[in-house]
């Protein structure tokens, strides 16, 4: 007797099962890579520890340390607040202004142009960017100092990262006219997505220029400017790259951030575990800020009811 | 089907890919002219193969400051080492010069087997089994030596009679008295002062730390910038000289231990354990007035300085005639020498001593000597990663062959006077005669004490930092005086943890030195 017999599993429960094992490929690489560095940093924050030594369990000390003993950990997380403040109101607003001009451009051309043009910059490598404008713009002989000599204003000519009175400020600054990137192109998605209906509405009810940018484009881009904060917010917390290669964090530590005090303790003074520690604490940080942000910050969809 | 528009954008494409790789693509005979041995695939009689970082001052190819021919001088005495030694080839390996990067591969075992680094930097992972003690080797005949037959050359009995400088290259000892470096050469600063600005102003190369000031004004008032420095150069070399003409002369009451061995050449020199004693006894804090004073005297000379401390490129602001003076090291005279386009006459001299004008405590010696060590090659861990037990490593006695050759003098002399950068360190090479003026300087007294290499690398470090930010206003002299003590006391705390000191040896002889001390001013009391 020829009995067809069929697959011992069904179609449905193989294609479940082989996606679990192309995810549980995926589960143990960000274990391995990630979440076991995590809890290994977490854990070495408790330890005295030095690359290539016997650890030494120390308790809360590095901790103690941290939050009492260190006199760099207030300013630094100052300084952390202030360069994260800057960027988010920057972020959150020039490239949203740059994305409604090229949106109200009449010419499906034009558009296509400045959206190209806003996004070049953004294959200049970050590195390059700090040190054009620590060298170019910011150096002795650079176009600042010499802007203001050719105006006559020699008087205000300073080193701009070395001088402890603008080195933060001037940290700040750079990127400017913060117009190029990956902002622009998104909230340019967001403004594309409104819908045609919302807006004839509006020009129905007299609702035009500053006023339609206010009361409709932005709560209908809110999706995009909550994403757009919490990136910010996490990149403003963790990155320090940039002041490794502007200013190390100088002068004195008057451009140090808790990332590169992590950073220094780690590798340049050997003490993992109180650089763990700081680790730790940004995680905490990063994690409230976004928390935070999640429930209190509402989105498109949550502001039309949807959410 | 793909259209005619569609193939010319690819056809372009393809040709701009094939133009940029064809221009990109390294030049045939590239190997012969910058004499680096280009091997990869070895043949099966190679047994060895070390990874030797020359450091930047003789890594074959390069062409130091854009000046001349590019250097071949270790290259070929490398060569002349393979053919002695067939089954042993040996590779140039240029690598970051951050810390980071060698505690990495060190950790992991992956370090070139010869490398160059402040041997300071060192001392802090001896404990770690990270680098190899050369005591052994350096305390046994050099082979190469020994072939010749005479036994009086040096290093015929001991590799060590073959260095020039013995007490600053013995006095390189790590903090557990074994030594982990060769210094290969020396190094100096002066100050390079260009003479056709001093003649239009009118001032000579003072004799005085004051003369020095007066004259810095007149060059300021002249429009120039009086003398270009950068923080490190402050940190380290001003610190040092400055607190040399303020503590000399108290040495006798407060220098407690003399090490036999160094003692000829570092007459004097505080070491850590005694500036750790010191510092408990009221030095360097702000009971001590010849430490705040100092900083005052930095800060001083700071006002004739450039604006930017953290500037990179003050060599340009020289040479382009913008600044009268430039404190530089040895290396910078080549820099000069091989400038055709120059426009001015150039000078160096070392700087001025205080005088009693200058300061209260002003011990009226000579300015003393910085400089020291210059390349310091360390053998590293992998260099014994054969058998991973330095005593037994074939691997390892290779490597050490290959430092005993190149110090042999007519190989030393190949790659050390290639050019003028650096002194020699080895009997009877001789000095070129355009840095013989740091040669000269080299025969001073040294330095009192070296700040930033004695403590660990946080401590050096965040004295840089608040030393900048003082210099430059960012904080008055009590704030940068708060931070430098706190300061100290982590890194005398630290240094108490690491190194078992015995304190009460040190108090004994403090005891016994208070009659000398009775006589001293300025000494920190309550």
């Amino acid at each position: 007797m020829n009995s067809h017999k069929g697959p011992f599993l069904g179609y449905r429960a193989r294609f479940t099962l082989t996606c679990y094992a192309l995810l549980a490929c995926q589960v143990a690489l960000l274990v391995v890579f990630v979440y076991v560095p995590v809890f290994w940093a977490f854990s070495k924050s408790f330890f005295q520890f030095e690359v290539g030594s016997d650890s030494r369990f120390v308790g809360f000390a590095n901790y103690g340390e941290l939050f009492v003993r260190d006199p760099t950990t207030l300013p630094s997380v100052l300084h952390m607040m202030f360069l994260t403040a800057f960027a988010v109101c920057v972020r959150l607003s020039v490239p949203l202004v740059v994305a409604k001009l090229i949106h109200s451009l009449s010419r499906e051309r034009g558009r296509y142009l400045f959206r190209i043009l806003f996004l070049v910059p953004v294959v200049v490598p970050g590195v390059a960017v700090q040190l054009i404008w620590a060298g170019m713009i910011y150096g002795d002989r650079g176009m600042l100092n010499e802007l203001l000599r050719a105006a006559g204003l020699e008087q205000f000519m300073t080193g701009w990262l070395s001088n402890p009175a603008t080195a933060l400020v001037a940290v700040a600054c750079v990127g400017f006219p913060w117009v190029g990137g990956f902002e622009v192109l998104i909230y340019y998605a967001g403004l594309s997505s409104i819908p045609e209906s919302v807006t004839e509405a509006a020009l129905l009810e007299g609702c035009t220029g500053l006023q339609k940018f206010l009361r409709i484009d932005i709560p209908m881009v809110m999706s995009q400017l909550k994403l757009i904060l919490i990136l910010t917010i996490i990149a403003g917390v963790q990155s320090f790259e940039g002041l490794f290669i502007m200013t190390k964090g100088g002068p004195g530590f008057k451009t140090m951030v808790p990332g590169l005090w992590m950073y220094f303790n780690a590798f340049s003074y050997q003490r993992m575990g109180y650089a763990c520690a700081i680790g730790v604490c940004l995680f905490f940080i990063v994690f409230g800020l976004t928390v935070l942000n999640m429930r209190y910050f509402k989105s498109t969809a949550e502001l039309e009811g949807r959410g | 089907m793909a259209s005619w528009g569609t193939y010319f954008r690819w056809a372009s494409l393809a040709v701009v890919v094939a133009a940029g790789s064809w221009l990109l693509w390294p030049r045939s005979g590239d190997d012969s002219v910058t004499g680096i041995p280009q091997r990869r695939n070895y043949g099966g009689g190679v047994k060895h193969v070390i990874k030797f970082v020359p450091g930047p001052q003789y890594m074959p190819g390069t062409t130091p400051f854009g000046l001349g021919a590019p250097l071949r001088g270790i290259a070929e005495v490398v060569r002349d080492f393979e053919e002695r030694f067939p089954d042993t080839r040996v590779e140039f390996v240029s690598v970051p010069g951050v810390r980071e990067y060698l505690v990495t591969q060190l950790s992991s075992g992956n370090a070139p087997d010869i490398v160059m680094v402040n041997v300071e930097d060192v001392w802090v992972d001896v404990q770690k089994g990270w680098y190899v003690p050369l005591d052994p080797y350096l305390e046994a005949p050099n082979p190469f030596i020994r072939e010749k037959g005479n036994p009086s050359l040096p290093g015929y009995e001991q590799w060590w009679d073959m260095f020039k400088y013995q007490a600053i290259s013995r006095g390189k000892a790590a903090p557990d008295n074994l030594n982990y470096c060769i210094s290969f050469d020396m190094v100096e600063t002066g100050i390079f002062y260009n003479k056709d600005i001093f003649r239009e102003v009118g001032v000579e190369p003072p004799e005085t730390w004051d003369d020095w000031l007066l004259s810095m004004e007149k060059v300021k008032a002249a429009g120039y910038i009086p003398l270009l420095m950068n923080r490190d150069s402050f940190n380290d070399w001003a610190v040092d000289l400055v607190f040399d003409q303020l503590y000399c002369g108290i040495l006798p009451g407060i220098d407690l231990v003399q090490e036999p061995v160094r003692e000829a050449y570092l007459q004097g020199y505080l070491d850590w354990d005694e500036l750790c004693f010191l510092f408990e006894q009221g030095f360097f804090t702000q009971k001590d007035p010849r430490y705040c004073e100092l900083w005052k005297h930095l800060h001083d000379l700071r006002q004739y300085c450039n604006q930017n401390l953290m500037g990179t490129d003050l060599a340009r602001e020289f040479v382009t005639q913008r600044a009268a003076m430039l404190w530089m090291p040895t290396p910078f005279t080549y820099r000069l020498t091989g400038d055709r386009q120059l426009a001015f006459e150039w000078g160096i001299f070392y700087v001025p001593q205080f005088t009693r004008k200058t300061s209260d405590y002003a011990s009226n010696t000579p300015m003393c000597v910085i400089g020291g060590s210059g390349t310091q090659y360390e053998v590293t861990n992998s260099a014994f990663g054969d058998t991973g037990d330095p005593a037994t490593s074939e691997r390892l006695k290779r490597v050490m062959a290959l430092l005993q050759f190149i110090m042999v003098p007519e190989q030393y002399e190949r790659v050390v006077n290639e050019y003028a950068s650096l002194l020699p360190n080895v009997v009877g090479v001789p000095v070129l005669a355009s840095i013989q003026p740091f040669a000269d300087i080299l025969e001073r007294q040294y330095t009192t004490t070296k700040w930033i290499f004695t403590f660990d690398l946080k401590f050096a470090d965040i004295q840089a930092r608040m030393l900048e930010l003082y210099l430059n206003d960012g904080i008055g002299q009590e704030e940068f005086m708060r931070w430098q003590v706190d300061n100290l006391n982590t890194a005398t705390r630290n240094l108490l943890l690491r190194k078992d000191i015995d304190m009460a040896r040190l108090e004994k002889r403090w005891r016994e030195l208070a009659p000398v001390r009775e006589a001293m001013e300025g000494l920190p009391r309550e």
